[in-house]
């Protein structure tokens, strides 16, 4: 039943199993739809969406699927008509107009339809009586809600509601999409990621685990028994790398939260900040600003920073050409004898788990963005919104 | 089995949350609360049990919190001790087994509400190693060999604040519903069944500044239902002049608890 459905949702981007496909079929056979296609929308967004960022995605899946049964009410009416008088041929042709119309713009093949239309009416001569049939006739994708007016059964009874359409139509849950740009909150909850990944970090068993030793030391009739347990404590290490100035102005207020995130989000073995100018060369600042003078050897920092600390690299890497390849691109400080490019690289030998959140990127392949391009090639590269942050998270802990 | 909730006298639920636990209730599925703080959450199952009449449990979790405690812990060292003294019962393991909330729940005699409060507090595994025990509804205790199994399956109502995210097995189990902020015809609503005979223009100028202060965005702690009822009652109980509302914004500390939100909210509002 809906099998379309289904996949449009998956199409959409909405992880559905088949326990909460068939958990929703359930729930029809169960009649907790209230036979409306309101509350069917109600139903299936609570047993197959798990998180309001995919609400959108739910609501958007739900208007492609059943956009064309947008005149409940005036079928209802029609029908009742139609189930009170005989002359059923003459209603049917009328019936059969108006549906080819709707369905037209639902890709529908128009002889099947019919066909369908009339396997319907059929079945619903003989089964109408039975009671509850409407889940029985939402089979018949293209009709959707219709068969619960034939049925009998009460339809938008459930007062209060808003209609599904009204609901999805108003995209009121378009702001969780995690797709998004980011704000300070979502920030926080994306960075609490590194937290939750660091349980299941391959540390040496150095805490004394008491109720494993007096579970072991009771079995072993009394005598003392030690047991050893992982530290449950964070070990992550953060180096965060930030552009400032220039192009990345406009996203100024968006670093300033992240930032503040990181330094809120206070679970971190240790996090420490630097901050450069288009591209990293032999100098790293201390401060936003990026004043002369205010700066480390960008060596210092390998040398005191460990390889084991995991660095975020924030920037929009749109650098000029000379500015990546030339010995001599940097025209804000010293260059240390290197390109950009070879500075980036050293950085990349030296430290284990790098990532690069870009705030604009290019989505795929963009050639015409020549130092994006080349940065892409060192760096795993992701979009600063949500969805790019919790993956770039998730690839600072795996392996 | 028919359950149906509806809002109680203390608690409005808005219809879509109605369906939600009547859709959790029938298909015999934990539903999960997500939602802003102070949208209720976990008032809901308080409302829910009083709603059809039956005991609540609640299960509190903290970031110690093991899967564990919830079925039953075996007391060793109160077998020891009771050993070394030579007390009676020693050999009588089930003595020092003692249920835990959910174990409780599943003990129960009659069907029972089960909260478990903010499951995003503890460790990342906390979820998956519920996931027989919330399917089946039972467990069982090695120790004496005894299958804990639930008479009736009690309606499960887990919150979580989403903090952490929560393991996909674990969310295929469950029916979700996310909480909306709610509006302002049913936050006057839920403010009237708080404050029955409220002053309708301290409530309708209080409500004013209040979703006027929702809407600044850079509020780092925006206020929730719970901080707006506590400061209606202060207004109520100091006898604040509902004209003045606005102006002075009498109370303030009670809506806002963040000094640098307290400055935005000062320099907006003049």
């Amino acid at each position: 039943m809906f099998t379309n459905f289904f996949y449009t949702c998956k199409a959409k981007g909405l992880d559905i199993s088949l326990t909460e496909w068939i958990a929703l079929h359930d729930a029809m056979n169960k009649n907790l739809c209230g036979s409306s296609l309101t509350g069917f929308y109600y139903t299936a967004r609570a047993i197959l969406v798990k998180s309001e960022t995919d609400f959108d995605k739910f609501d958007m899946a739900f208007e492609e699927c059943f956009k064309g049964i947008k005149t409940e009410n005036t079928i209802t009416d029609r029908m009742l008509e139609w189930l009170d008088k005989s002359e059923m041929q003459e209603l049917l042709h009328e019936e059969e107009r108006y549906w080819l119309n709707q369905v037209e713009d639902m890709h529908v093949d128009k002889e099947d339809v019919e066909q369908k239309f009339k396997d319907r009416l059929k079945e619903q001569d003989s089964e109408h009586n039975g009671g509850s049939y409407w889940i029985g006739t939402m089979g018949k994708t293209q009709f959707g809600n219709m068969g619960g007016n034939i049925g009998g059964i009460r339809v938008g009874g459930s007062t209060g509601y808003q209609s599904a359409f009204a609901v999805v139509g108003a995209r009121k849950y378009k702001d969780f999409r995690d797709d998004k740009m980011l704000d300070n909150r979502q920030f926080q909850m994306a960075f609490r990621k590194l937290r939750q990944f660091s349980s299941k970090l391959d540390i040496p068993k150095t805490e004394l685990d008491i109720n494993g030793t007096i579970d072991s030391t009771c079995n072993n009739g009394g005598f003392l028994k030690l047991e050893w347990e992982r530290p449950r404590k964070n070990a992550v290490k953060l180096l965060l790398l930030m552009d400032s100035g220039g192009t990345m102005i406009p996203f100024t207020k968006l670093l300033n939260e992240l930032f503040q995130a990181i330094h809120k989000s206070n679970h971190y073995k240790d996090v420490k900040s630097y901050y450069f100018h288009n591209c990293i060369y032999a100098k790293m600042y201390k401060t936003p600003e990026c004043e002369n003078g205010d700066w480390v050897d960008t060596d210092w920092m390998f040398r005191n920073v460990d390889s084991d600390y995991k660095v975020i690299i924030v920037g929009d890497a749109a650098m000029a050409p000379e500015e990546l390849y030339s010995k001599t691109g940097n025209y804000r400080g010293p260059n240390g004898g290197l390109s950009g490019e070879e500075w980036l690289l050293l950085l990349k030998q030296h430290y284990k788990k790098v990532v690069w959140l870009n705030p604009k990127m290019a989505p795929g392949e963009a050639p015409w963005r020549e130092a994006e391009t080349a940065v892409k090639k060192m760096f795993p590269m992701y979009k600063l919104t949500v969805e790019g942050l919790n993956e770039a998270m998730v690839k600072l802990m795996t392996k | 089995m028919k359950t149906n909730f509806k809002s109680t006298g203390e608690y409005i639920a808005s219809e879509e949350l109605m369906a939600s636990v009547n859709i959790a209730a029938a298909l015999e599925k934990p539903l999960l609360i997500k939602g802003e703080p102070g949208t209720g959450k976990t008032m809901l199952a308080k409302a829910v049990s009083e709603a059809l009449g039956k005991k609540l449990i609640v299960w509190n979790i903290k970031s110690t919190t093991k899967a564990q405690e919830g079925l039953y812990t075996y007391d060793t060292i109160q077998r020891l001790y009771d050993g070394q003294f030579g007390n009676e019962g020693v050999d009588d393991i089930a003595r020092y087994i003692k249920l835990g909330k959910l174990g409780e729940a599943f003990d129960s005699e009659d069907q029972v509400v089960l909260l478990i409060d903010e499951i995003d507090k503890a460790d990342l595994e906390f979820p998956n190693d519920l996931l027989w025990e919330l399917d089946q509804m039972e467990f069982y205790i090695y120790e004496t060999k005894r299958t804990v199994k639930a008479k009736h399956r009690p309606i499960v109502i887990i919150t979580s604040n989403a903090e952490k995210e929560l393991p996909d097995a674990f969310l295929r189990r469950c029916i979700f519903h996310y909480i909306d902020f709610p509006d302002e015809a049913l936050m006057e609503e839920i403010v009237k069944t708080h404050f029955p005979d409220i002053e309708e223009t301290l409530l309708k100028n209080a409500m004013q500044v209040f979703y006027e202060i929702r809407s600044y965005s850079q509020l780092r702690k925006k206020p929730a239902t719970s901080e707006l009822i506590d400061w209606l009652n202060a207004m109520m109980i100091g006898g604040v002049n509902p004209e003045k509302i606005k102006a002075e914004l009498p109370f303030v500390g009670v809506l806002i608890k963040k000094d640098e939100d307290l400055d935005i909210v000062r320099k907006r509002v003049d």
